[in-house]
């Protein structure tokens, strides 16, 4: 442990920790920054964090410094102070201050920085700037604009050292330094988007977000990517009903402070144009009133299955086993929603809660296997989620039925083989909670409304209840339910910020 | 027969009489008030470009409430909700019939009464019709089933309750003095002259009893400052709230009906009805002759002088507007000035000796236009008082009905009493 | 503080015999309600009322008008789609749909810009943030009116048309 004097306050810390990291314990705030990253490696290049440590000549980087016992720091002196000043200053000279039609305007490094400790009186004058190449589209994701640089690196980095990919570098030196691809190359990589993230100036920003929204009109809900097994922590940026884009949020026990850019699009489905948003009755579009006659007719009997999905959260889950009540059980489509993982986040498995579907109970079913439970029940099926009937199998044996009530969110293949398809929520537009492939129970808050008369999943599935009257009032209750039913031994309504490990076989 | 005919003259006269001033008195008071207040009022509806200062807007005002929605409560009483409009202007319209407008008329030898009924209890009948316009405003509150307008129609009982004794006590004085309850017997009687110079007017015989009649008829008007039943600043707009189109017109109108009434029965009462001072009907069958000379010398007159006030706007304001009313200066002259040209022929034509028969008509309509005139004059004071006095207080005006006028009222009365006991009424 | 200091006269003045009768009060009121009305009769064009549409009252140059967006020398707007002015805009009114300028040099422009004539305040602070002087309030126009709402709502040619008056 070392022990050290900050701003005349004593902390202590562990030996080899940063002086940046000291001094954000000490300060309650980070130094001000440009190219330190706390998942990537230190470079040192922006000058930004300078501090004064007494003994030492000259300032110093404290990104760059490891912490000793005994050292006595500065970091708002007056000298400190004016070295940030005046690093800010010259990371101006060649900005083109265009925020007014920059995307990162409102999330900008260098803005709040400025605010913060800039000079205000500026020195820097808007002639004779050194103009690079603007607007240069480098890749399906992401487009750059040179001028705006600090060059802090960080993209770099993060291509070199996070996806091994190396496609950015640093072409030519002094003020005609920027960054650029090599000749024929691109920014393809399929972590690409977080160059944009890490970028804090607007140097590299999303084709998919640009001009959509300025950054200081979104509002924010924590997330959890619903697009593969990882269950990388996002934050949901949303305005006026409308989700917007995917940020990582940083969980160093699951995404650190990554996602893919195949995650980022998840939120369309969000949107898409078939959403389920009313009840429909034989295609025809009901209400919920309506709806719940329907019902009553084909499950007079209670069901004789019921199917879950990988897709739906741990707790509608539960209380679909409780829907079931004794009947005959499916978790769905064995092997569906595949794709390419890969070693970085990228699971194979593009559901988000394969592990939650075990932990509740249900086995999953090969295409033949579900077919024959479908043939085989001589009562009500109810699907809860995925989209079982885009095997041929199941939609063969799903086809001509007038009992299946489906509860999903959008107008797929089992949407139209049920009789009675019933508008739930995605997840987006309720609470609930995914368990990942590590077993990590994470918590994901709703962001947006539910568009027409969409329901919350668990509520639809209460009234579907064999004695609606013991349908749980909140999600809070239903929650403590879940964790009776599964003895977990953690408080689901309050899940620690990175999760919590559910145990069982992986 | 021909007194049916007789009547039925008289009774569409009088009439028309009270229609035709409401909407001259509905311009009197929005251009009235607009003075008063330093602003200029209404000048924008026109016929033609003919605006003839604001009078246009009245018709526009008529033709908007006639197509609009009427639109009334759900929870009303139907029968009585329709028929509380109807009860309020009928009463305001029947009180004419025992209000002499002038002496008589002498036609072909028949000796017409200038009223439509001579009733030996006009007086009483007075009282009493007044006193049932409460009942319309009363059902007009009640039936439309809303809290505002029944307050409005309590407060309208309980201010007619208060007033109506006032104006019953200030009334008798006048009855004992010429010992009549017939109306045209009270405006005979104010014909004469006091110690020979002063007209024997009932303002002058009955001082105090005019004060408090007049401020009784301004309470059972409900004309400001008494408008209490409709005061908006607590109850909207009270009875009529809940009344729009046409039965909204039928109170507006049966407000400025109220009006002329009320103006009718003070000038009749108080000011000598059709009596011109000094100049009694005799004196005026013998002049008729050159009074007509000089009423048709100052019509020339009078049109000569906006003849040419009108060509002066005709110079100052040439394509002042562009559109239609830039021709209402040269319209407005050519009217007067046809005008003054009729007049000054009439006055060539020296009609001078119009014979017997023609200075009995003669002298009977001046006595009519002496009366009609008396009654526009109290008509604009009733306006007049409402741009000036601000509105009484609830308590005010049941302090002032109770606590003041009921004592001055009664003492008013002993003190004629004693009076006329002593020395003879004007019989 | 107190009251003590204060005579009951001020505030309950004792009224004279003449005054508590009343009558002659209300005749003084008449009297001056009725030079007001005589004065008026004889001089109509000492009235301050003015006779609107065919008299205007002169406006102050900076007086707030409706808004106007400026263009650049080759007649495209100026607004760069900043979404500054609908940011500040304390009514909300301002409703800006950002899009890709072909120029790179320009790089944003607004596909859409409408405004809500009937929310805005004409509080002028869309101007004051503007960093492009492309939305200026001093068209002077006052006189907005239509028959309905959505008329209210004038969109990007419009307000870059010098033409248009009033509203859509």
């Amino acid at each position: 442990m070392a022990k050290l004097t900050i701003d005349g306050g004593a902390i202590e810390v562990a030996d080899g920790t940063s002086l940046f990291d000291a001094c954000r314990l000490a300060r309650g705030e980070a130094l001000p920054h440009f190219c330190y990253h706390p998942d990537l490696s230190i470079a040192g290049v922006c000058r930004l964090c300078q501090v004064e440590v007494e003994g030492m000549p000259k300032l110093t980087i404290a990104c760059n410094t490891a912490v000793r016992d005994g050292m006595v720091v500065h970091t708002r002196s007056e000298k400190v102070r004016k070295a940030s000043q005046q690093i800010l200053e010259m990371h101006l000279i060649n900005h083109p201050v265009d925020c007014p039609i920059c995307d990162q305007a409102g999330e900008c490094g260098l803005q709040n920085q400025y605010m913060a400790y800039g000079l205000y009186d500026s020195q820097v004058t808007q002639g004779d700037k050194v103009h690079k190449t603007k607007a240069q589209v480098i890749g399906p994701e992401v487009i750059l604009d040179k001028e705006r640089c600090v060059l802090c690196s960080r993209c770099v980095r993060f291509c070199n050292e996070v996806t091994k990919t190396g496609e950015l570098g640093i072409f030519n030196r002094g003020d005609r330094a920027e960054i650029g691809v090599a000749p024929g190359q691109q920014l393809d990589n399929a972590y690409s988007v977080n160059t944009v993230d890490i970028c804090p100036v607007g140097a590299l920003t999303s084709r998919d977000f640009r001009f959509q929204k300025r950054v200081w009109m979104l509002k924010s809900a924590d997330g959890v990517c619903a697009g593969c097994a990882t269950g990388c922590n996002v934050r949901i940026d949303h305005e006026a009903g409308r989700v917007y884009r995917l940020k990582p949020r940083r969980n160093a026990q699951v995404n650190g402070s990554w996602m893919c850019d195949e995650g980022r699009h998840t939120y369309k489905a969000v949107h898409a144009d078939d959403r389920l948003v009313e009840p429909m009755w034989r295609g025809q579009a009901v209400t919920w009133a309506d709806a719940k006659v329907r019902l009553a007719e084909v499950a007079a009997g209670g069901f004789a299955l019921v199917v879950g999905s990988a897709h739906q959260a741990l707790e509608e889950l539960c209380l679909l086993k409780q829907v079931a009540a004794g009947a005959a059980l499916s978790g769905g489509l064995a092997g569906s929603d595949m794709g390419v993982g890969d070693d970085i986040l990228r699971s194979a498995d593009r559901t988000p809660n394969r592990r939650g579907l075990a932990l509740a109970g249900f086995a999953e079913h090969g295409a033949i296997e579900l077919a024959a439970l479908i043939r085989a029940a001589k009562g009500a099926i109810l699907v809860h989620g995925g989209d079982p009937a885009a095997a041929p199998e199941v939609a063969a044996a799903l086809a001509g039925r007038q009992d299946v009530v489906y509860v999903g969110t959008h107008r797929r293949a089992t949407a139209q083989a049920a009789a009675l398809a019933l508008p739930g929520a995605t997840w987006a537009e309720k609470a609930g909670i995914f368990v990942n492939r590590q077993g990590r129970a994470q918590a994901f808050a709703q962001a947006v409304a539910r568009p027409g008369q969409a329901r919350e999943d668990w509520r639809v599935l209460a009234e579907l209840l064999p004695a609606p009257a013991a349908a749980p009032g909140s999600l809070k209750v239903l929650r403590e339910a879940v964790r009776a039913q599964l003895a977990l031994d953690v408080d689901l309504d309050r899940l620690p910020a990175d999760g919590a490990l559910t145990g069982g076989e992986a | 027969m021909a007194i049916v005919l007789e009547s039925l003259a008289k009774i569409v006269f009088m009439f028309l009489l009270i229609m035709g001033m409401v909407p001259a008195l509905i311009w009197a008071e929005r251009k009235g008030a607009a003075y008063i207040q330093d602003r200029t009022g209404p000048n924008r509806a026109s016929i033609g470009g003919v605006r003839l200062a604001g009078l246009v807007h009245p018709i526009a005002d008529v033709l908007k409430l006639v197509f609009k929605e009427d639109v009334a409560p759900t929870n009303r009483h139907r029968a009585l909700y329709a028929l509380a409009p109807w009860v309020v202007m009928t009463v305001a319209v029947s009180t004419y019939a025992v209000i002499p407008f002038g002496d008589y008329l002498t036609i072909a030898g028949r000796k017409i009464p200038l009223v439509v009924a001579d009733l030996q209890v006009g007086l009483l009948y007075v009282l009493a019709v007044a006193s049932l316009g409460t009942y319309g405003i009363v059902l007009a509150g009640w039936a439309a089933n809303n809290k505002f307008t029944f307050l409005g129609g309590i407060r309208a009982t309980a201010q007619m309750i208060s007033y109506e004794i006032n104006m019953g006590l200030a009334i008798m004085g006048l009855m004992l003095i010429f010992g009549s309850l017939r109306l045209t017997d009270i405006v005979a009687g104010q014909g004469g002259l006091l110690f020979g110079w002063l007209p024997m007017w009932g303002v002058v015989l009955q001082p105090l009893g005019f004060v408090l009649f007049i401020t009784s008829v301004y309470a059972e008007t409900n004309r400001n400052p008494f408008d209490l039943p409709e005061g908006e600043s607590e109850i909207v707009a009270g009875y009529h709230l809940e009344y729009s189109s046409l039965k909204f017109a039928l109170f507006f109108m049966a407000e400025y009906c109220h009006m002329v009434v009320g103006a009718a029965m003070i000038s009749a009462l108080y000011f000598g009805g059709y009596q011109i001072p000094w100049l009694p009907r005799p004196m005026l069958e013998k002049h008729a002759g050159l009074l007509l000379q000089l009423v048709l010398g100052l019509t020339v007159a009078a049109s000569l002088l906006f003849a040419v006030l009108f060509l002066r706007r005709v110079q100052r304001e040439k394509g002042k507007f562009g559109d239609a009313r830039d021709r209402e200066p040269v319209l407005g002259a050519g009217f007067w000035i046809i005008v003054a040209l009729a007049a000054a022929g009439a006055f060539a034509l020296r009609p001078g000796d119009i014979g017997a028969t023609g200075a009995s008509v003669f002298a009977s309509l001046f006595q009519v236009g002496a009366f009609v005139g008396k009654v526009v004059f109290f008509a604009w004071l009733f306006i007049w008082v409402r741009w000036t006095l601000p509105r009484f207080r609830y308590d005010q005006l049941m302090r002032l009905g109770w606590k003041v006028m009921l004592p001055l009222g009664l003492a008013n009365l002993v003190g004629t009493a004693l009076v006329v006991a002593l020395i003879g009424n004007g019989k | 503080m107190s009251f003590e200091g204060l005579s009951k006269e001020s505030t309950e003045k004792r009224r004279s015999l003449l005054e508590s009768i009343y009558l002659w009060e209300v005749v003084k009121g008449l009297a001056v309600t009725g030079r007001h009305l005589v004065h008026n009769i004889f001089h109509t064009g000492d009235m301050p009322t003015m006779q609107y549409p065919e008299e205007k009252r002169v406006y102050s140059d900076r007086f707030r008008g409706r808004h106007r967006l400026m263009k650049r020398e080759d007649g495209t707007p100026r607004c760069v789609a900043c979404q500054m002015c609908s940011t500040y805009c304390p009514a909300d009114c301002i409703t800006i749909t950002a899009a890709e300028h072909p120029d790179p040099a320009i790089e944003k422009y607004p596909a859409t810009f409408d405004i809500d004539l009937l929310r805005c305040v004409y509080c002028g602070l869309c101007e004051e943030a503007c960093p492009c002087d492309a939305i200026r309030m001093d068209t002077g126009i006052y006189e907005i009116a239509a028959d309905s709402r959505d008329k209210f709502v004038v969109d990007k040619e419009f307000l870059l048309n010098e033409q248009t008056r009033g509203t859509r």
